[in-house]
């Protein structure tokens, strides 16, 4: 017989007296907690992709000083994408009032290629989706607009040679970019009435843009064919490098996402380990016998191989099913919270789960599999001429290792990646060499105790391999549970409170300081919120300790500002803030101090206007930029900041009721400029919002996944413990004896996974608050008490529960099946 | 050269097998293995033969080494020194692969318990047998073998659904059905009450008779072993002499 249909008839066969569903149903369950959680974290994934590509109103931009060559533009059709093209330039725009620099944008039908274009028709009315672009002879423009230009909707704006009519109020425009800082309003007109204005002449600093959409495999190819026709002055540029808010707030939220998917593949790889073993083990009888029967070594390793390969797939194909219908469930659980639009599901991902689960379970079940070629048909007579082998070589890391790759590569975040698979690498050999001692420690301890303890201690250290396996499982189970708990309470926590209800949604630059004192009253009057006032001054760096400036250090002008008390945002890493009243001191953004290289004790100097003025830096702050908070590199004691030429710069919140009042406000003090940031903070706190209730149901689903592997782990002795629990109580040991035993055994096992799992958890957990996600993470002791006596209850209530059968059915009855 | 203790000849039926071609024979076997006290001799300079269709008992006490004497003969495992030679062919010189085929084409079991794989049912578990031999038509084969047990009413029955009796007589139809020379039971009756042992010692003489099968047992049952040609007593892993029932004498 050979070995395909040997190994289809051991299949069949076996498969009906389910003795192959362990293995199947451990499977199983890691294919489809992976699945589930990988194919919902792709979508959340890539549906933030898209929200990206709204920061660009594209998938990709290719920019350029001068116009763009028309082949870009034919290279993208070619790979079936849609364009459009677009020109930006800053001019100056005259109303029949008054004359402002505006910041213009040219655009085609079809602009925005993602996101939409909000409009409305009078300043303060609820603005709607346009689903055009300002026609020929027509511009849209931003309200602060109208006050620069003193006029209102349906007048004329002149533009280089053309006059056009301002139609409607620009609200939001998807890539408006730039953050706060985009100084002059935006004037949104058609590209042929700014190609035919005049104002595109030589030496002009119009910057084209094409934007290209579709297909993301399209995209990627063609900025592969893009990338060697672009000449010095044009570049792509990407969602990433579009806009550092919603960039930042992307990032995080694929890093929660990542953390679920990377906890389900450690549960999944203790999922498949647990069932490759049990797999393993149940095969010594059947290869004993078929080798007495004259199986040969190479058709019985041929064989199981192949059973071990049927196993497998048929455990993917369920599992992905199960994953399949997992992940639809989570969307469902979530339809009702998520506005983001999620895309459909991807095949990729599945192939990529069922090949890491393929290739685990090679990794895992394979070697020791291989090492039975070594089973002595003897074992059929003797068992105990079966001395077992070792699993030989380490070859079988590299299926493993090629596992492992897979998320990790799909996931494309090596840090994150390197700490959590490596974290829990680390805790595993932790695990198991903590319980190879404690082995050796309960089996001298065995030997000089009675009753319960002996049978329960030397129940631990007598099946030391299986003990050992199980407590690695047990930890690295509880380590996922815990790390997803500190993740989901902590850091999740972090997160959103990063971003709270009335986070400043309006800068004003361009105060004059004799108007500050009244523009903020004003303020205050229409209910601001969250409000900070600061001077700002723009000064050149000149002298170091009396030294000019290294070359190539950043010397150009820069932003300073003072204050008598540490701000919102900034946190003190290095030296002390000053007290109110101090005088000659500075201090640094940790960024600006590396980049120009000082520290702590350097004198500066700089120049402002002409004026000079020295200070001793006396701190480093690190600064959360995304804090929407008003933010400066540099510091100083307001005794020479007030010196200095200067304005004020302002951040507040404003109340939704308030649109009109502020407008009438912003319209008394036409210097000072208002922008309105409310679009992009409800995007950044849509992200957040979003994917925060996303990771929650994901991370519970998790949660059952980790559940169900931890019950597999404690079921893999419970056979074994059974018979011997029912000898004992054959040789006239009380119920309380077995029970003591099986009490001690669990909790001895309970009690080092728990321990380890704990450790584990924690540090990985600080790890990646500090490394990744920069928040501020210290684990508490709440944690490592609730999280030992959780793990603890937990294992020994679950190993107890299951043993409960042991004791309520006959010993006879027990010792009769075996 | 035959330096094993004499064995005779008992029954005059038999008589005609001596001159049967030798199917076994051991030449000095001995067998030892690492143990953690130092090397442990389990068996020592042990000879014997057999002929095709020759029943043959070796009894005594526990740990004496009987089963490893069988797992030798049946060539499940090389002796340290010595040598093994089955069905004309020595078994030192095989690696485990040929051996394999040896069994295959040549070789049945019968176990104390059973070795029944519980996940099949009493047809496969026959059939497992006769395909890993390659002999066809398996099925056939085994559902005569299976009638001929008595057991065609049982055969989609799993091992744990079926008597201790039953499953030995799954047992033996599984090694009668390949129709190999010779067979090797291991305490056949060994899990059995005295009853069923008697009515499986009965089905494993009448098949032995039927098929022209040589047959080793080995046995603490001194009835059992009565009912063999030739009885040989193992002791400390030496085979010491005439078998305790009866008296044996050089004849092979």
């Amino acid at each position: 017989m050979n070995s395909i249909s040997l190994s289809a008839r051991l299949l069949f066969r076996q498969s009906r007296s389910g003795s192959l569903w362990m293995l199947i149903a451990g499977l199983m369950i890691a294919t489809a907690a992976m699945s589930a959680v990988s194919l919902f974290t792709d979508r959340v994934g890539r549906a933030l992709e898209m929200q990206a590509g709204e920061t660009l109103a594209a998938d990709l931009v290719v920019a350029g000083r001068a116009a763009l060559p028309a082949e870009f533009r034919t290279l993208a059709s070619e790979n079936g994408l849609r364009t459009t093209s677009m020109i930006t330039l800053n001019s100056v725009l005259f109303s029949d009032q008054n004359s402002s620099l505006f910041d213009v944008k040219a655009v085609e039908t079809g602009y925005p290629l993602r996101g939409t274009l909000m409009t409305t028709q009078n300043p303060g009315a609820e603005a709607e989706a346009a689903r055009d672009t300002p026609a020929p002879g027509t511009a849209w423009i931003e309200p602060r607009g109208l006050r620069a230009l003193d006029m209102q909707v349906g007048q004329s704006v002149f533009m280089g040679e053309h006059e056009l009519i301002v139609e409607r109020l620009l609200t939001y425009e998807p890539d408006r970019g730039g953050g706060p800082f985009m100084l002059s309003p935006r004037l949104l007109v058609n590209l042929e009435d700014l190609q035919t204005s005049g104002l595109l002449g030589p030496g002009t600093r119009a910057q084209s843009r094409l934007l290209v959409a579709g297909d993301e495999a399209a995209v990627a190819t063609f900025a592969r064919q893009i990338e060697p026709l672009l000449e010095s002055r044009q570049r792509i540029v990407t969602a990433t490098e579009a806009d550092n808010q919603t960039g930042a707030a992307l990032e995080q939220a694929r890093r929660f996402l990542a953390v679920a998917a990377l906890t389900a593949v450690i549960l999944a790889a203790v999922a498949v380990l647990l069932s490759a073993m049990r797999f393993t083990e149940s095969q010594r009888d059947l290869i004993a016998i078929l080798k007495a029967f004259g199986a040969s070594s190479g058709e019985i390793m041929r064989a199981l191989t192949l059973l071990l390969l049927w196993l497998v797939l048929i455990a993917i194909l369920m599992g992905a099913v199960l994953g399949w219908l997992g992940q639809h469930l989570i969307g469902q659980i979530l339809s009702g919270q998520m506005t983001l639009p999620l895309p459909g599901p991807r095949l990729s991902v599945m192939l990529g789960t069922g090949v890491f689960t393929l290739l685990l379970a090679t990794g895992f079940a394979l070697p020791p599999l291989m090492a039975l070629r070594r089973v002595p048909p003897m074992r059929i007579l003797n068992r105990s001429l079966d001395t077992k082998t070792g699993i030989g070589t380490l070859g079988w890391l590299l299926p493993i290792a090629a596992a492992l790759a897979i998320p990790v590569i799909e996931l494309n975040d090596y840090r994150l990646a390197l700490l959590m698979l490596g974290g829990s690498a680390v805790l595993a050999l932790s695990l198991a060499l903590a319980a190879w001692l404690a082995m050796i420690v309960t089996r001298r301890l065995a030997s000089r105790t009675r009753g319960a303890w002996r049978f329960g201690l030397a129940g631990l250290s007598r099946r030391q391999g299986a003990s050992i396996v199980q407590i690695t499982a047990l930890g690295l189970g509880l380590m996922s549970l815990l790390l997803l708990m500190i993740v989901r309470g902590e850091l999740i926590g972090q997160w959103q409170a990063s971003l709270p209800e009335n986070t400043p949604d309006h800068f004003v630059v361009n105060l004059q300081p004799a108007q500050a004192p009244a523009f903020s009253a004003g303020l205050e009057n229409l209910g601001a919120q969250n409000m900070q006032i600061r001077p700002m001054a723009n000064a050149n760096l000149i002298e170091i300790s009396g030294e000019r400036p290294p070359e190539g250090a950043f010397t150009g002008q820069v932003n300073v500002s003072w204050i008598d008390a540490l701000p919102p945002a900034n946190e003190v890493i290095e030296g002390e803030f000053w007290h109110s009243g101090a005088s000659g001191e500075i201090s640094l953004s940790e960024r600006w101090a590396e980049r120009v290289g000082v520290q702590l004790g350097d004198e500066m100097t700089f120049d402002a206007g002409g004026q000079q003025f020295s200070a001793t830096v006396t701190s480093i702050r690190r600064v959360e930029w995304n804090s929407f908070n008003v933010n400066f590199f540099i510091l100083l004691t307001p005794e020479a900041g007030e010196q200095l030429p200067h304005q004020f710069i302002a951040s507040f919140y404003r109340p939704d009721t308030a649109a009109a009042e502020l407008d009438q406000l912003a319209r008394q003090y036409p210097n000072a400029s208002v922008l309105d940031v409310g679009a992009l903070i409800e995007r950044v706190f849509d992200i957040i919002t979003q994917v925060s209730r996303a990771a929650q149901v994901v991370f519970a689903f998790t949660l059952v996944a980790g559940l169900i592997v931890l019950l597999a782990a404690l079921e893999a002795t419970r056979d074994q413990r059974r018979v011997e629990s029912a000898l004992i109580r054959t040789l006239g040991a009380g119920n309380r004896t077995v029970q003591g035993g099986l009490l001690i055994e669990y909790s001895i096992m309970a009690t080092i996974a728990a321990t380890l799992a704990i450790l584990g958890a924690a540090a990985i957990g600080w790890l990646l608050a500090e490394q990744l996600f920069n928040f501020d993470y210290r684990p508490g002791l709440s944690l490592i008490v609730s999280g030992f006596a959780a793990s603890v209850v937990l294992v020994v209530g679950a190993g107890w529960l299951g043993n409960r059968s042991v004791l309520k059915t006959p010993p006879v009855r027990i010792l009769r099946a075996g | 050269m035959d330096s094993a203790p004499a064995v005779s000849i008992q029954q005059a039926t038999a008589r005609s097998r001596a001159e049967q071609p030798e199917i076994l024979s051991a030449k000095q076997v001995g067998f030892a293995v690492d143990a953690p006290g130092g090397r442990l001799t389990i068996l020592n300079d042990i000879s014997l033969k057999l002929n095709a269709g020759q029943t043959l008992a070796i009894v005594g006490a526990s740990g004496s080494g009987k089963t490893t004497l069988l797992g030798l003969l049946a060539g499940l495992e090389t002796p340290t020194t010595g040598q093994v030679e089955l069905a004309g062919t020595n078994l030192n010189q095989m690696d485990e692969n040929q051996r394999a085929a040896l069994r295959r084409a040549q070789v049945g079991f019968v176990f104390q318990s059973f070795h029944l794989l519980p996940s099949l049912t009493a047809l496969e578990n026959v059939m497992l047998a006769l395909e890993i031999a390659r002999i066809e038509p398996a099925r056939e084969r085994a559902l005569t073998a299976l009638d001929q047990v008595g057991l065609s009413h049982r055969l989609k029955h799993y091992p744990r659904q079926l008597s201790g009796g039953e499953q030995q007589r799954v047992a033996i139809a599984r090694a009668f059905a390949g129709n190999p020379k010779i067979l090797f039971a291991d305490e056949p009756t060994g899990n059995l009450d005295r009853t069923t042992g008697i009515a499986i010692a009965d089905l494993l003489f009448t098949l032995n008779e039927e098929h022209g099968t040589a047959l080793v047992l080995v046995t603490h049952d001194l009835k059992l072993a009565e009912r063999c040609e030739r009885v040989v007593t193992m002791e400390d892993g030496h085979l010491t002499g005439p078998g305790t029932l009866i008296s044996t004498s050089d004849s092979a």
